[in-house]
């Protein structure tokens, strides 16, 4: 099984102008497949189409995390409110400035233990499947390939679905 | 002036003088650039010295004079050392967070505090580690009154470089004066503290008058800060108890290394494996792979290219013309020292200049009193204002802009990443009237205690 076979494809993304609360409203109701679900991580396409970066939960939680917390184990001194400050201060950011611009691709015909050993090396959980053109054609999700993975190991056939 | 005349006849200027003076002025030029890595421009001009044949590799690796200063390497991974295992018992967080609560909140109270505690942990922590290690608490504690962290950032950063001139291991200057001259801790105490003292409180005094009425806080906010309980900060009361009694025992150890005759890399060299023994750690590599490889490789790289200058003559050559502009006065040259040091150092790195000075001071007491050597040259009565005025003039020249010392490097990319930068202008308007104002403590210091109480 290839890439293509458990992509799903990408109907929702971001542009790296928007602001982040355009951002969380999407990730907040953007389509996974055909359930509206909502994401933990959206890619950024430039007007091209082409792929600038990916904006995630995580990085947004980085975010919000001070730098200099990250200097010391400052945790056990912060105080309540302080997360939703920031959170506020953050609304009008732009997606450029906090996505992650290197952003690991996976091709769409390569074999499905290439993604994993991408999403284990760059420990992500969704990886941006790419056509031979260098456009983003899908994404590949790892509970997908987790459960690519269960088909194989109890022989259930390919798409064989519970 | 006819002894001065025979004295430069001697540096002979032939191709090996030329091609080790390239490349000094090359690598100190392209350093200044920072458009490539320092540490990186060390090891090139170092090597390059070797392979050009301007010094050997024994010289290099072996010579005290013409190579690298291993008192000096060993002593500055050995406190890397100590710190790194120090770090995670959460001592520094303590520190800071009772500080803040010491001074219950008020903002100017926390600014003094903070100065004066960042002032005395850098005496005996590299000022770099020192700010590390306060900067964040600050930035929090900051945030936690709602205030603006900037002046508070730069008042730690210039107090760092105050309190790390204080002692023989306070600051990289100060420890290669004292590995060159072969001074001891006490007498970094003895002469240097005393004066650092002063310094510090006219410093207190000033960023009182400076930032004492426009910091304000909200009474309520004030509750943040005195809810926190800064015990939560010790994260491994065992190490910490081991840690202190291992420092103790280095400290004393530093105290009084003159008088049992043991070079000061050999007691920070036996604090750090002491305290990797007790620490009990059964992967010594991290600890030892945090030591700061760039930094102790851009020593090892500088005394390397030193030791080719002072091979082929550049150094004493430029000791003679020092000694011509003072016209052999010995206060003139002081004061030059002193001066010039600090405006150098507060505009390029003062390792490489101090790197630089070392031997060209010893190259002008050898034209002063051509007929005394060993000790009795290098602790000539007459040479000591020399060596003080260095090491005042080198640690607190930082001060003047954000580029002299590596902690106002620090702190203003620190304010940078908070989105809150530090501009060079900013920096230089409250470092450089601060840096100028120390400088003149010192003078009068050196002029009072050497010129005329010559105590």
């Amino acid at each position: 099984m290839k890439a293509k076979d458990l992509m799903i494809t990408v109907q929702n993304f971001l542009k790296p102008d928007d602001t982040l609360r355009d951002a969380v409203t999407l990730l907040k109701v953007a389509k996974r497949g055909e359930e509206k679900v909502g994401v933990n991580g959206l890619p950024v396409l430039d007007e091209a189409g082409k792929l600038v970066g990916m904006l995630s939960m995580r990085d947004i939680l980085k975010a919000v995390h001070p730098t200099y917390m990250d200097l010391m184990d400052l945790g056990e001194f912060t105080w309540d409110g302080m997360l939703e400050e920031a959170a506020k201060k953050l609304a009008d950011k732009k997606v450029y400035a906090l996505m992650t611009k290197d952003v690991t691709t996976t091709k769409e015909d390569s074999p499905l233990m290439d993604a994993v050993d991408h999403m284990i090396k760059s420990n992500v959980k969704r990886l941006p499947v790419i056509d031979n053109t260098g456009r983003v054609v899908g994404m590949l999700y790892e509970r997908d390939v987790f459960f690519a993975i269960v088909r194989a190991m109890l022989n259930e056939n390919a798409g064989g679905e519970k | 002036m006819t002894e001065e005349v025979k004295a430069a006849t001697e540096v002979v200027m032939g191709t090996q003088f030329w091609v080790a003076t390239t490349i000094f002025i090359l690598v100190y030029g392209l350093i200044i650039t920072e458009k490539i890595h320092k540490t990186i421009l060390a090891i090139v001009g170092a090597t390059t010295m070797i392979v050009l044949r301007i010094v050997t590799q024994e010289d290099a690796f072996n010579s005290m004079e013409l190579g690298i200063d291993w008192n000096v390497i060993f002593l500055l991974v050995s406190m890397m050392i100590i710190i790194n295992i120090m770090r995670p018992t959460g001592v520094f967080e303590y520190i800071a967070i009772k500080s803040a609560k010491v001074a219950k909140g008020r903002p100017f109270a926390i600014m003094a505090i903070f100065s004066v505690v960042t002032a005395v942990v850098s005496a005996f922590l590299d000022n770099v580690t020192t700010v590390l290690l306060i900067a964040p608490v600050t930035i929090l504690i900051c945030q936690a009154l709602e205030l603006d962290v900037v002046p508070f950032l730069i008042t730690e950063a210039i107090a760092s470089n105050i309190g790390g001139t204080a002692t023989l291991i306070g600051d990289p200057p100060n420890i290669m004066i004292a590995s060159k001259a072969q001074l001891d801790f006490m007498a970094f105490v003895y002469h240097l503290t005393p004066v650092i003292i002063v310094v510090l409180l006219a410093y207190v005094i000033t960023i009182k008058l400076i930032f004492g009425k426009q910091l304000k806080v909200k009474e309520e906010l004030r509750q943040r800060v005195m809810a926190m309980n800064e015990n939560e900060a010790i994260k491994d009361p065992v190490l910490l108890k081991k840690s202190l009694i291992v420092l103790a025992i280095t400290v004393a150890g530093f105290i009084m290394h003159g008088t049992l005759h043991y070079e000061p890399a050999t007691i920070a060299l036996f604090g750090a494996g002491l305290l990797l023994l007790v620490s009990g750690t059964k992967e010594p590599h991290h600890i030892l792979a945090e030591a700061e490889w760039a930094t102790l490789f851009f020593f090892m790289g500088l005394f390397m290219i030193i030791g080719g200058v002072v091979k082929v003559g550049l150094i004493k050559w430029m000791s003679i013309k020092v000694l011509e502009i003072t016209q052999g006065s010995l206060f003139g040259t002081t004061s030059v020292i002193l001066w010039f040091s600090a405006f150098a150092s507060a505009f390029i790195d003062n390792i490489p200049y101090v790197a630089t000075m070392n031997p060209l001071v010893i190259d002008m007491a050898k034209q002063l009193w051509p007929n005394i050597s060993g000790l009795n040259l290098l602790h000539h009565p007459d040479l000591m204002p020399i060596w003080w005025s260095l090491a005042l003039g080198a640690c607190l020249g930082g001060n003047g802009t954000m580029i002299g010392a590596s902690a106002n490097v620090v702190v203003c990319g620190m304010a940078e990443k908070m989105g809150k930068p530090i501009s060079f202008k900013k920096f230089m308007y409250y470092g450089m009237p601060l840096m100028i104002e120390s400088v003149i403590i010192c003078h009068v210091y050196i002029w009072l205690r050497y010129y005329v109480l010559k105590i």
